[in-house]
């Protein structure tokens, strides 16, 4: 079954999908600290379970740490005023040590140690074979559903105001700053508990697994967007986790068929940085086209 | 006094340049005052709404505003006290946001929490307040702001920045941007809104006819200062010429005239 273990991936990786929507689009912050926030979910999810804890509370303590690392990466950008690309750097490179730190080694071996996942298939009697599909998919399904009622409160509409607007937000007397620091926590807390639930599920936790993430995010926002073409909240966020899934199953396919073709696994980042390279880029290439160009 | 503006300077560096935008600028606006203020580019209009809201704050000198010592607030905390309505229709709403979900983030002002932003009794009670408007949008609160057209946004604009009633309302050229109909329709509609919850108002205008028909004091500024400063009954007795005039004789060129005069159109030409 190649499609199934890309579906899981797909609903997994969903949330830190929906972390990357949440700044790229939301905030129109593009967040690099995720590809450090990623892998410290997996460690402090990874060594909290070594020491025995609770998968449920693992994961959710990984994403906790993630919430504490957008916070700073908010903190860096509005009240130190630092750049945001750069803001997220910082974080990034700050959290590559400590996530050395926190696992001691550069990797960790989880296989046979309890998952959230098998945990939350065996308490459901979910059928053999799919248990981790509907377990993935019940995190998934819960995250969207809250980020969209999130979303949709005065504090979560302020946040969409901001993104676009920050001066009327302002005027509307909200600081937007807070905001922004509030959004890219959460955010970077989504990505964390998926980074947890990935290293549960593949049965590592490895320092190097975080790059790329942000590519990989952006693809999935945009693959979802050019599907679905989303015209409300909940429209957007569904192709979020549609985009998640369907970019997984472009992969399994590409790594099972690309080898015909000469592609190997290391190719991986390229092709993905090439598709989100020319969805980012598909706008200005029409324009040009049509002999706009600027 | 709704507004005290005491002994403000601010200046500028443009380059090596020093740019005195307001020059040592005293100003009172007492409650239920309507003041339209007129000068040439760079006298200083602008900067001193921008001092007023918080968005800049002075070198020297006080503001006050309904009493309270407000210099060291940022924009955000005085947006409890002032309503402000930008000249571009763009930069008063969230355009990817529908209209209710404008007009209900601007009904509360500050504090936001994990409340439904709009519910249905909410929706109810902004619709009737639109209907207000007499624009007919209160037959359009699911659609997103992107849609409406520039007379729209901005009298949205303006019902959002009194909506929580402030002490006082900032009105920065909001209708240089429009066509002359729909300038015509939104003043109005300012006038009528200040007028009914008796909003004390400051209002920057680069038509000089406007300046003299509104509101009930006629301020007119040149390079940080404020050269005139007229009352209901005198403001009755100038035209627009008499306007000209005082301009020349402080040394405003024809060329600034013109632009600044603000021909109907001549605000979306500025930059």
């Amino acid at each position: 079954m190649l499609f199934l273990g890309a579906a899981e991936q797909g609903l997994i990786y969903g949330l830190m999908a929906l972390g990357v929507y949440l700044s790229f689009r939301v905030l129109a912050f593009p967040d690099l600290s995720v590809d450090g926030t990623f892998p410290l979910g997996a460690a402090v999810a990874g060594i909290l379970i070594l020491r025995g804890v609770n998968p449920f509370w693992a994961a959710l303590a990984g994403g906790g740490a993630g919430f504490l690392a957008g916070a700073l990466t908010g903190v860096l950008a509005t009240r130190l005023r630092i750049p945001g690309l750069l803001a997220g750097v910082l974080t990034m490179i700050m959290l590559y040590s400590l996530n050395l730190r926190i696992m001691g080694r550069p990797n960790l071996a989880l296989l046979g140690k309890p998952s959230v996942l098998s945990g939350l298939a065996q308490a459901l009697s979910l059928p053999r074979g799919y248990g981790n599909l509907v377990a993935s998919g019940i995190f998934c399904f819960i995250a969207a559903v809250l980020l969209l009622l999130f979303l949709h409160t005065e504090l979560g509409a302020a946040m969409r105001a901001s993104g676009q607007n920050p001066t009327l937000v302002r005027a509307l007397g909200t600081n937007p700053a807070n905001l922004q620091i509030l959004g890219l926590a959460l955010s970077n807390g989504l990505v964390a508990l998926s980074g947890a639930l990935v290293a549960q599920y593949a049965g590592f936790a490895d320092v190097g697994m975080g790059v790329g993430t942000i590519v990989a995010g952006l693809a999935s926002v945009i693959v979802g967007e050019l599907l679905l073409r989303p015209r409300s909240l909940l429209g957007a966020i569904s192709a979020v986790i549609v985009g998640s899934v369907v970019y997984r199953m472009a992969i399994s396919v590409a790594l099972r068929y690309g080898a015909a073709l000469g592609f190997t696994a290391s190719d991986l980042r390229l092709v993905t940085a090439l598709v989100v390279l020319g969805a980012l880029a598909a706008p200005a290439l029409r324009a040009a086209l049509k002999g706009e160009g600027s | 006094m709704i507004l005290e503006v005491l002994k403000v300077t601010k200046t500028f560096s443009l380059g090596a340049e020093r740019v005195v935008a307001l020059d040592n600028l005293d100003l009172l606006l007492a409650e239920g005052d309507f003041a339209t203020v007129i000068g040439s580019n760079g006298a200083g209009k602008t900067t001193l709404l921008n001092v007023i809201a918080g968005a800049c704050r002075p070198d020297r000198g006080r503001i006050k505003l309904a009493g309270r010592d407000v210099t060291r607030w940022p924009a955000h905390r005085r947006a409890h006290l002032v309503g402000r309505v930008f000249q571009d229709p763009l930069q008063g709403t969230a355009s990817h946001m529908t209209v209710a979900e404008n007009l209900a983030l601007a009904a509360k002002k500050g504090a936001r929490g994990l409340a439904p932003l709009l519910t249905r009794r909410k929706r109810r009670a902004l619709s009737e307040v639109l209907a207000t408007l007499g624009m007919d949008l209160e037959k359009r609160l699911s659609e997103k702001v992107a849609h409406l057209s520039g007379g729209e946004r901005q009298a949205l604009t303006v019902l959002m920045a009194i909506l929580t009633k402030p002490k006082l309302l900032l009105l920065d050229e909001h209708t240089a941007a429009l066509d002359p109909a729909n300038a015509e329709k939104v003043l109005a509609i300012t006038e009528r809104l200040v007028a009914e919850h008796s909003i004390t108002t400051l209002m920057v205008t680069h038509r000089m006819d406007q300046a003299l028909q509104v509101g009930n004091r006629l301020i007119m500024m040149h390079k940080g200062r404020i050269l005139l400063d007229l009352g209901l009954e005198e403001k009755r007795a100038l035209k627009v010429e008499d306007l000209v005039g005082l301009f020349r004789r402080v040394g405003v060129s024809d060329d600034a005239l013109l632009l600044g005069e603000g021909l109907a159109f001549a605000g979306g030409a500025r930059q």
